[in-house]
């Protein structure tokens, strides 16, 4: 089960919308929550669909089209989102609607958006593409579930080129009810994330689309993706249980943690959350250079799509970004990258990319 | 392409029973689930819809979970009623014997919880406990905590077509080889969410749904869970098969958000793909399960399709959505377990509440429970967003 990352369109909380390498600059924020960098949606959408439309289906939309583009115009044989809350602005429009209007609904439109598997639904009949179609939403496996589909597509040569989505929108009301839950943090500077110890986050969201392809020619090397696994312990994070689903999983690919040149992870400022990833730093990644992302695109259910996106950068343009390391322990060159994410110390997922021939 | 796939455990509670004996009695008695709304109040109370019978504490009894632990909502609690006869059906010993995981389908998630509490919550930290069981993932997670599933978790969202698609991608797990053994299925309880949601796209029946009838006049919301278990030709224990899992597709109509063509183009495409995957020919099906809904635009849509697709030598067709109700995500699982039993009982299931056959058509539904040789069933499943999957099971 491998494929090739023939191009990716992201709309994040950093300015990656109209470049395909990474940022120059870092978008710095004094806040608790990291909004989307929009593109002009109306270069990428027909103008006339966008005045109703509801800004999680604008950035789905926008994402894709700029992949889709990028990867040539290829006709996508699958197309396949993963979301962990779905439309989420326009469930919440809608269920205020029943339960403020007392059942007299004022508009339909929010029911028809609040489907999740809208984005996905919307990109083909935009697209007036018949083919596979389908939308994951399972927390922290959403988007591992599509990519997972999506390998397995080309595996079976029901399709060579494979759209493949991770998208989550921020909402106001989403902020207030996981302030509740102590979630977040109080405002501070994104790229300070990890100096603060207190309990909390920063709330983010995002839109990483990619064309995911069984084929690589013309060129010789690339970025491939090699495996996607993920596991889930309701009981907490376990060093032992973690560390023994990682060597399983490199095993598979008869391939052990010294493979393994440098790791991406999900760290993002709180101190619970973080705990398994710095005991895995201390025991078990002891010489790879370690990397970290949600500083620049924040917390949300699909930030493995933002962290793949960094990751194929990384190997593609075979340089590491300033500001994203936490340890350089060798010298060379990244070849093998793990991406390692957990969300509430229960949803675990790994994605391990390679640069070189498919 | 790859191993086969089986059928090992069913397992199912809708409006018209608690288990498959209970749901057979109901197709042999012709006895509908749709009536009137108890569990939840609503300004719609008026309109029938198909609840599953029992209030909340008795789903809480039956589960035989305790709500002092945790926070189960009816979603949830219909879903471990259903997975937990699937999974002792199959003979299940515990999760980690076979390489197992699960694939989950809903739409509203918990969404009742939600409509209790959302409010309040905009306003103080009261209802915070509740606040984690909204979303969709929630009852997977509670269902896989239940059983010990650990890997392989995955819930899907696709409309009304989600728990099809749940079944899909399991079959599609074991044949690539990632999986031996996967726990499918979907469940949607009755929400004033979706029951005003379809009540202003004005598609809800004031009278009760009649599928395939001239005088439809539109879908009844029903409610429940189904779940099948799905293990390789390879590790199934042969004295516990049911059926096989021989086709599917899943295809995309790209017509329009909540509609389907007149002429059914994007269901004939499901089925015919489904065909193909199967290897199967048209004439080789005996009964379809039609998604059937009874709205004006459904039936007539997929019964062109059905006349397109089987030219001339249509097989028995009925919809149970007039005994179910339209279950949403979980109707693709629930009219799975249908077929299923249409096989393990060798007979073809009827409808209910045809009287006229449809002016555009050439057949009537099936209206009678039929003993006859059943060897391949086909199961449609279309939902919003020209979202469609069909699936074929078969006698082994």
């Amino acid at each position: 089960m491998r494929a090739f990352i023939k191009s990716s369109g992201v709309i994040s909380p950093q300015l990656t919308h109209n470049i395909t390498a990474f940022p120059e600059q870092l978008h710095e924020v004094n806040d608790n929550r990291l909004a989307c960098l929009e593109p002009d949606y109306r270069n990428l959408i027909n103008p006339l669909l966008l005045r109703r439309m509801p800004r999680i289906l604008k950035m789905g939309l926008a994402a894709s089209q700029l992949c889709i583009t990028r990867a040539g115009n290829v006709i996508p044989d699958g197309i396949i989102v993963g979301t962990g809350l779905g439309c989420l602005d326009n469930l919440e429009k809608f269920l205020m609607d029943v339960i403020n209007n007392n059942e007299h609904v004022t508009s339909v439109l929010p029911f028809i958006n609040s489907t999740h598997n809208a984005v996905a639904a919307q990109i083909s009949l935009l697209l007036k593409n018949h083919n596979y179609n389908i939308t994951y939403c399972h927390r922290g496996f959403s988007f591992e579930s599509a990519i997972q589909d999506a390998m397995m597509l080309i595996g079976e040569k029901q399709a060579e080129n494979v759209l493949v989505g991770g998208i989550d929108e921020c909402t106001t009301d989403f902020l207030l009810l996981h302030s509740y839950l102590n979630a977040w943090k109080k405002p501070l500077s994104n790229l300070e994330l990890l100096s603060d110890k207190n309990p909390g986050t920063i709330a983010g969201e995002g839109s990483a689309f990619f064309m995911l392809s069984g084929q690589m020619e013309p060129l010789e090397n690339g970025v491939v993706i090699e495996d996607v696994h993920t596991f889930f312990t309701p009981e907490g994070a376990d060093l032992k249980v973690i560390t023994s689903e990682i060597s399983q999983f490199l095993e598979n690919q008869n391939l052990s943690v010294h493979d393994l040149q440098g790791v991406l992870l999900g760290i993002n400022g709180d101190p619970d959350h973080d705990d398994c990833f710095y005991a895995l730093l201390r025991e078990y990644f002891h010489n790879q250079t370690a990397l970290y992302y949600k500083h620049l695109c924040g917390e949300y259910y699909t930030s493995s799509a933002f962290a793949l996106w960094l990751g194929s950068v990384i190997l593609g343009e075979s340089q590491i970004p300033r500001g994203i390391t936490l340890k350089t322990d060798i010298a060379q060159p990244i070849k093998n990258l793990l991406i390692y994410n957990q969300i509430n110390n229960s949803e675990h997922s790994l994605i391990f990319l390679h640069y070189g021939r498919l | 392409m790859g191993t086969r796939v089986f059928v090992t455990g069913l397992g199912i509670i809708s409006a018209i029973g608690n288990g498959t004996e209970e749901t057979l009695d109901s197709f042999n008695k012709l006895k509908s689930g749709i009536g009137r709304l108890t569990h939840i109040k609503s300004l719609h109370d008026n309109i029938p819809v198909a609840e599953v019978a029992f209030a909340y504490n008795d789903l809480l009894n039956i589960a035989g979970v305790q709500h002092s632990l945790n926070i189960y909502t009816r979603n949830t609690l219909l879903a471990i009623i259903a997975a937990s006869q699937a999974v002792e059906n199959s003979g299940w010993l515990n999760a980690f014997e076979k390489r197992t995981g699960a694939v989950f389908a809903t739409t509203v998630g918990g969404m009742d919880f939600n409509e209790k509490y959302y409010k309040s919550l905009l306003e103080s930290d009261q209802y915070k406990d509740f606040i984690n069981v909204f979303d969709s993932a929630d009852c997977g997670e509670k269902v896989a905590s239940h059983f010990g599933i650990s890997r392989n978790i995955t819930t899907i969202s696709t409309a009304c077509s989600s728990s099809a698609n749940a079944i899909i991608l399991g079959s599609r797990l074991i044949k690539n080889g990632k999986l031996d053994r996967v726990l499918v299925g979907g469940t949607d309880a009755l929400t004033r969410f979706t029951l005003n949601g379809f009540f202003a796209l004005e598609i809800l029946s004031p009278k009760g749904c009649t599928p395939f009838d001239r005088d439809r006049n539109g879908l009844t919301i029903g409610e429940g869970a189904a779940f099948l278990i799905l293990e390789s030709e390879e590790v199934a224990d042969p004295q516990k098969v049911i059926c096989e899992v021989s086709g599917f597709a899943n295809i995309n109509e790209a017509y329009h958000a909540t509609a389907s063509t007149a002429d059914g183009f994007g269901a004939a495409m499901a089925m015919t793909k489904a065909l193909l995957s199967a290897e199967l020919n048209p004439s080789d099906i005996t009964y379809i399960n039609a998604h059937g809904t009874g709205t004006e635009i459904n039936d007539l849509s997929e019964g062109k399709a059905i006349e397109n697709v089987f030219n001339g030598a249509i097989p028995r067709v009925s919809s149970t959505k007039g005994f179910t109700g339209h279950t949403l995500g979980a109707a693709g699982a629930i009219e799975a377990v249908f077929s299923a039993l249409a096989i393990r009982e060798q007979k073809a299931l009827p409808g209910l509440g045809f009287k006229n056959r449809m002016p555009e058509l050439s057949f009537d539904p099936q209206l009678k429970p039929e003993t006859m040789k059943v060897k391949h069933v086909m199961s449609n499943s279309f939902g919003f967003g020209g979202s469609n999957a069909t699936l074929i099971f078969s006698k082994v």
